[in-house]
């Protein structure tokens, strides 16, 4: 209940609340991490380097800005890393070229995104699985599906969407961060609709969400297959990024999206948190891997990193939102 | 209808619930295992039977540890690593021959069931959730056995694990007689020591357990440090099976042994499930996987219709499903 009442009150003006609620103090982390990049790499700050960092970072961005959507609604969904690679290796199986086979792809991708989510949705919402139980199983389906489909790394991506998503707008904007702006726009409306409330108010109580008049199975399926269709668009970015297919290329995904939302200031307890924060903190993870391993360390290194990066994001997480309850009660 | 004493079913039904699904379980398997003599004559033999039994005990070993964790209402996702840590150790450390197999292989064990405590602790004190921490527990120690091995394991399997996993007694392969005694003990401890009932109190409900003086934090240690020793010592198994260690040894155990604790009528939420019915449940999953692979099937489909079965399992272990197909079992025998 108290997400509702701190959506709700305004105690503070709206800027303020932003600057202090745990979006602000990711932002705040990337920009210092950034600043500390570009005094080490002076080309840090050129359009390349920047470029590059946006695209590196869209597709997990896009997946931990899915994540986000169950996880404030209470809830995990694993089947992220079974959709990336069921989308990867759809792109680099059956490659479309020209912006129209692009847009096809794209509405491939979401389809098919969608439809895992919807599936997730319906085990949950209307057969009572637990998230955990019932998107671990659509995940090991849609890795066995990438299996069938592609069973070693392989196949080409069309060169228009390796190319073209790659690149920048006006050699100035890159277009993969116009994917992400998309999502946030459209995150900003829907948060303010009934069902974007109610994913709030489920996550936070449940039953009283139910008791309130909110559609309860109605939200928790729209929160899947929203976040579905993000994890397809991830996929679609992924794909574009590696330019070939990998049947495990999602698995990565798995603990890196866990991280980013944790980092993103939204408790894994569900009922608070933004979407815009887990873009941050996707950027920020792999900002900070990049600062950390500009040089190209062995994997050895980076799957240390990875697993302590995890955990500490989420104490991190735990922390912040535990200060902000301490302030709010007040 | 008038009262009386026997129609009072509440502690039945929960019995007969486990019981009729380890039956349906290990009914399923011996159909699985006749059937499987239409698709291949090779199938459905004795030594075929008795291979699968050797594959299974792996998925037993591992199910009980896992089984445990699912219990409490958590969820091992480092399990492959740890399979691989075992592994890898058992032959750097010891190799051929049996040079100080004896204190070695306890220790490391205990090194594995240290890094089950590790994330045991991230989970009590850091309260990060189970399945995230193992995760995390899982890529580090992964990583620290690629960087231990720089990518190739050395050495080979100590003659005590090949004579563990290869030597016959009567007819019979060691290895069995060992998941056999493995079962039972398993068993013992689920169901008869304070240990095992205190895991299912804390499993059903936590507050009700701290308040019956179960001090929860530190018992919720024990079954991720249990299930980490287990896979640590499949790791050491499949080192004696397959005179080897490699660094991916462990990867296609993870789902079997989630699936075969929910398969055998586990709750996934914690507080219910026998080790008997995890037992049925992994030789269901062992005898469909050797079927899968005689028929010809490609991992990809062996690994989909895992995730299927881990999906029906559960909505049909969901609800009153069996209770129901227990209460008419019942009815009709009256």
């Amino acid at each position: 209940m108290s997400a509702i009442a701190a959506n709700t009150a305004p105690r503070r003006s709206p800027f303020w609340r932003a600057v202090i609620s745990g979006t602000g103090i990711v932002a705040l982390i990337y920009v210092l991490l950034y600043a500390l990049y570009a005094f080490w790499q002076p080309d840090a700050l050129s359009v390349y380097t920047f470029t590059d960092l946006v695209n590196n970072s869209t597709p997990l961005a896009l997946a931990a800005a899915g994540e986000t959507l169950v996880v404030i609604s209470r809830g995990f969904d694993l089947s992220v890393a079974g959709v990336v690679s069921l989308t990867n290796v759809l792109m680099a199986v059956y490659p479309l070229d020209g912006p129209g086979g692009a847009l096809v792809s794209l509405l491939m991708c979401c389809a098919i995104g969608a439809f895992v989510g919807m599936i997730n949705g319906i085990l949950v919402a209307r057969l009572g699985l637990q998230t955990i139980a019932a998107t671990l199983g659509t995940m090991i389906v849609c890795q066995g599906l990438a299996l069938v489909i592609l069973d070693a790394p392989g196949g080409t991506v069309a060169d228009f969407v390796t190319y073209t998503l790659t690149d920048t707008l006006f050699g100035v904007v890159p277009i993969a961060g116009l994917f992400l702006v998309a999502a946030v726009v459209l995150w900003l409306a829907f948060r303010r609709t009934n069902t974007g409330i109610g994913l709030y108010a489920i996550g936070a109580d449940e039953q009283s969400a139910r008791f309130s008049g909110v559609a309860v199975s109605g939200v928790r399926i729209t929160a899947f297959v929203g976040a579905g269709i993000l994890y397809g668009v991830a996929g679609f970015m992924l794909s574009a990024q590696t330019a070939t297919g990998n049947p495990t290329a999602g698995t990565p995904f798995l603990m890196l999206t866990f991280a980013a939302v944790a980092l993103g200031g939204t408790p894994l307890s569900g009922g608070r948190g933004s979407l815009v924060g887990s873009i941050l903190g996707a950027g920020t993870l792999m900002l900070l891997q990049k600062v950390l391993f500009s040089g190209g360390v062995s994997s050895f290194y980076t799957g240390i990193f990875q697993g302590f990066v995890l955990v500490l994001a989420i104490v991190f997480g735990n922390t912040v939102a535990r200060l902000l309850k301490k302030d709010e009660a007040r | 209808m008038p009262f009386d004493a026997s129609s009072d079913q509440r502690g039945r039904q929960k019995l007969d619930r486990e019981t009729v699904n380890t039956l349906v379980v290990f009914g399923l398997s011996i159909v699985l295992v006749v059937c499987s003599r239409f698709i291949s004559p090779a199938l459905g033999s004795w030594s075929q039977v008795l291979t699968v039994l050797i594959l299974a005990s792996f998925l037993i070993i591992l199910s009980f540890g896992q089984g445990l964790v699912i219990l409490i209402g958590g969820l091992d996702l480092s399990i492959p690593a740890l399979i691989t840590l075992g592994g890898v150790l058992t032959t750097t450390w010891i190799g051929t021959g049996d040079a100080g197999i004896w204190y070695v292989l306890p220790a490391i064990l205990v090194i594995c069931a240290m890094v089950g405590a590790v994330s045991g602790i991230g989970i009590v004190w850091l309260k990060v959730p189970p399945f995230i921490m193992t995760m995390a527990t899982s890529i580090v120690v992964a990583s620290v056995a690629l960087g231990y091995t720089s990518g190739t394991p050395r050495g080979g399997s100590p003659s005590g694990l090949l004579w563990l996993m290869k030597a016959w007694f009567l007819g019979v392969p060691v290895v069995i007689y060992f998941t056999l005694a493995f079962i039972v003990l398993g068993w013992l401890l689920q169901n008869f020591t304070a240990l095992g009932r205190r895991l299912r109190a804390l499993g059903t409900n936590r507050n009700a357990a701290l308040i019956a003086g179960v001090s929860v934090n530190r018992l919720e240690l024990v079954p991720y440090a249990i299930s980490a020793a287990c896979a640590g010592f499949v790791g050491m198994m499949l080192v004696g099976y397959s005179n080897g260690a490699t660094l991916r040894m462990g990867d296609s155990y993870m789902l079997p042994s989630i699936a075969a604790v929910v398969i055998g009528g586990s709750s996934i939420l914690g507080g219910s499930g026998t080790f008997i019915g995890t037992v049925g449940g992994a030789i269901l999953l062992t005898t469909l996987g050797t079927m899968i692979s005689a028929i010809g099937l490609s991992e990809g489909w062996r690994t989909i219709i895992e995730g299927a079965i881990i999906v029906g399992a559960l909505l049909l272990l969901r609800g009153e499903f069996l209770t129901h197909i227990g209460n008419r079992m019942l009815t009709r025998r009256k």
